[in-house]
């Protein structure tokens, strides 16, 4: 899933600009065209009309052809101010009556007469348009085609192609700018469910088991119905494993309290020496894999819990005053003073209870069995939004080379066969995944703290 | 004492029957909770073992009416769940106090002998006696500001002196209260236990002085 693909909303206003991007080009494109012709047109037919009316001007007097240019034709042309003209004039037999020598007839190599030509031209290294038009003669005295030449600079009809054009432009970028905006209202409100279904899964807790109820287009039904099919399945698993862990707990404990009843009927029967001495060892094995059963279980149940209870408000005090007498038995021969130092208000952080509880007893379990010859001290304390349960016994404690090892599953079996080295793993289980931290400290040669240290509330929240 | 035990499973009950009888119980067995539930109508008893998981109707049920109908009667839960489920805590629907199977025989015993003094007792749950407070329900007791676990019989012999400061209990009294009849105690035991709680409630605004001769009493120190 490492793989990030651009948002859909990215994805769809892309394409659609992409779209829109070229409708405009292609637009803009056929304005400036049209707009260039429609102004080539409009100053063409000034062009040709100027022509004409020169053309009209020449008349035969005596048989020579004569010329007076008719002001009228150069007031057409005026019209446009920025512009210069240039003419020329040739009689039928083809000498230049007036204007420009160097104004090239635009048809001189054409074979075909032609009445009325206009086309681009160069004149003087500047860009013009050239009219040209034929006047016939056919006087007795003079016969032949005089010729027309008017040539006219194109500043006026590039200004008015520009003009034409940008008028077109704008017209399109108004377009272009409603079509956008109308993209973006369209696939915002085309998407919005993928956001509320979005926003409803992300709410969810992740132990939450509860199918996603969101309402969503025909598209979508298929991912959520997936997404539920998936929690359905889950949940059934969920449901699997516990019955599977209730029912293994049940059918492992009965029969060894069964086997511990037994025994506890025996050694009250008068029976030899030797007899008890076996009856003892069948005892203390019973307890040994009484005591594995339940760590066995309670390892299984923790880890089952943490991937599906959802947390809860937890009084840490109360938690452990429960653990205290679940973990220190009465018929304990050791004479153990064990003290709990508590904080007067309830120190409350967000967990599982059964689990906390679970770590909070192996701790105790395993200064019990390990540790404090003499004496316990459980302080609950609050360090700068951490709660602190701290476990101190006057024991040996645990070497330093070997609580990296002693938090591992199995990690430290005993060697005399008393535990199983599933209990500080159990609760470093607990505690990693409740954000806490399980850790050691050595008081001397007087004592060893074992300290489970949380994220309380407020630091939840804040 | 009259009590009910509601086990399934034979061994373990047969086991239950006979270690309490031996120490002068009368003890009914049932087999079933529809059954259990049946002779509880019937008859008053003082204490009642539930095992959760019986044929007809499981120990949690039975407990919940039997609160239900207003009964006190101290109720011991035995299980063999997990609590990989999300049932209720046995404790907070009125259990008095429960045991895990596999248990130990006589941690069994010690909190059948604790849970049958405490019905007899007074009314009172919460007992105080200078800065020692001894709350007789949850078995918490509290020196100054620091909760001290006792065991249920260093509990009895406090609760017996802290209940009348000043007054001189005999050796053969004590023994008598915390032991009870049927069972034969060491000829030291209440020095040693005398002892432990010594230790125990060492700097609380009360103590306990041997009188020599007669016994020991509880002493609250003056005002502080």
């Amino acid at each position: 899933m490492d793989r990030r693909e651009p948002s859909l909303f990215i994805r769809l206003f892309a394409l659609m600009s992409l779209v829109l991007a070229f409708g405009a080009a292609v637009l803009m494109t056929a304005a400036w065209y049209s707009a260039r012709q429609a102004a080539d047109q409009a100053y063409d037919r000034l062009l040709l009309g100027a022509a004409y009316q020169i053309a009209d001007a020449i008349q035969i007097q005596d048989g020579q052809p004569e010329i007076e240019l008719p002001v009228s034709a150069f007031e057409l042309l005026a019209l446009s101010d920025r512009d210069r003209i240039f003419y020329r004039v040739l009689d039928p037999a083809g000498h230049t009556m007036t204007g420009y020598e160097r104004l090239d007839d635009p048809a001189a190599e054409t074979a075909t007469p032609v009445r009325a030509i206009v086309e681009n031209a160069e004149f003087d290294g500047e860009n013009v348009r050239v009219a040209r038009v034929v006047r016939r003669f056919d006087d007795p005295q003079m016969r032949g085609d005089a010729i027309v030449i008017v040539a006219q600079t194109i500043e006026a009809r590039r200004a008015l192609a520009r003009e034409l054009t940008l008028r077109s432009f704008i017209l399109v970028g108004a377009m272009g700018a409603i079509a956008i905006g109308g993209t973006i209202f369209a696939v915002r409100r085309a998407l919005a469910p993928i956001g509320r279904l979005e926003t409803a899964i992300r709410q969810r807790d992740p132990l939450d088991l509860t199918l996603v109820d969101v309402s969503t287009p025909r598209e979508l039904a298929p991912f959520v119905a997936e997404i539920n099919g998936f929690i359905k399945r889950l949940r059934g698993r969920v449901e699997l494993m516990q019955q599977f862990i209730a029912d293994a707990a049940h059918q492992l404990r009965t029969p060894l309290a069964a086997l511990e009843a037994q025994t506890d009927l025996l050694s009250n029967d008068d029976v030899s020496p030797s007899t008890v001495k076996h009856l003892d060892r069948v005892r203390a094995r019973t307890r040994q894999l009484s005591r594995l059963t339940n760590q066995l279980l309670s390892h299984a149940m923790v880890a089952h819990r943490e991937r599906a209870v959802a947390n809860s408000q937890v009084d840490l005090t109360e938690l452990t005053r429960r653990a205290l007498d679940e973990a220190i038995p009465d018929t304990l021969e050791r004479d153990i003073l064990v003290t709990l130092h508590a904080p007067p208000e309830p120190l409350i952080v967000s967990g599982d209870p059964v689990n906390l509880a679970e770590a909070v007893k192996n701790i105790l379990d395993n200064a019990v069995r390990h540790g404090a010859p003499a004496r316990i001290t459980v302080r609950l304390l609050k360090k700068s939004n951490r709660a602190v349960i701290e476990v101190e016994d006057d024991g040996p404690g645990i070497p330093p080379e070997q609580w990296p090892r002693v938090v591992q599953r199995f990690g430290a079996p005993s060697s005399d066969g008393k535990g199983s080295g599933l209990g500080l793993s159990i609760a470093a289980e607990v505690l990693e995944a409740h954000g806490g931290a399980l850790f050691f400290i050595e008081k001397g040669s007087f004592g060893f703290v074992v300290v489970m240290s949380l994220a309380d509330e407020e630091r939840k929240v804040a | 004492m009259r009590i009910l035990l509601v086990e399934d499973t034979k061994d373990v009950g047969e086991a239950i029957v006979g270690r309490l009888s031996r120490i002068g119980h009368a003890v009914d067995w049932e087999l079933d909770g529809t059954a259990g539930m049946e002779v509880l109508g019937a008859t008053s008893y003082d204490l009642v073992i539930l095992d959760v998981m019986l044929p007809g109707m499981d120990g949690f049920s039975i407990l919940s009416r039997l609160r239900a109908r207003g009964s006190t009667t101290p109720v011991l839960i035995l299980t063999a769940r997990s609590r990989v489920e999300d049932r209720v805590d046995a404790l907070d629907i009125g259990a008095d106090d429960y045991l895990v199977k596999p248990f130990d025989f006589r941690e069994l015993e010690a909190r059948v002998r604790a849970l049958m003094r405490r019905n007899s007792g007074e009314a009172t749950n919460v007992l105080r006696c200078g800065d020692i407070s001894i709350d007789r329900l949850t078995r918490m007791v509290r020196v100054g500001d620091c909760e001290v676990h006792l065991k249920r019989r260093e509990l009895t012999l406090l609760e017996i002196l802290s209940s009348r400061p000043g007054r001189v209990f005999g050796k053969d009294e004590l023994l008598d209260r915390m032991f009870g009849h049927d069972e034969a105690p060491a000829p030291n035991a209440v020095e040693l236990y005398i002892g432990r709680l010594r230790r125990k409630i060492d700097g609380a605004r009360a103590q306990i002085v041997t009188v020599r001769g007669f016994g020991y009493q509880m002493v609250i120190d003056g005002p502080a």
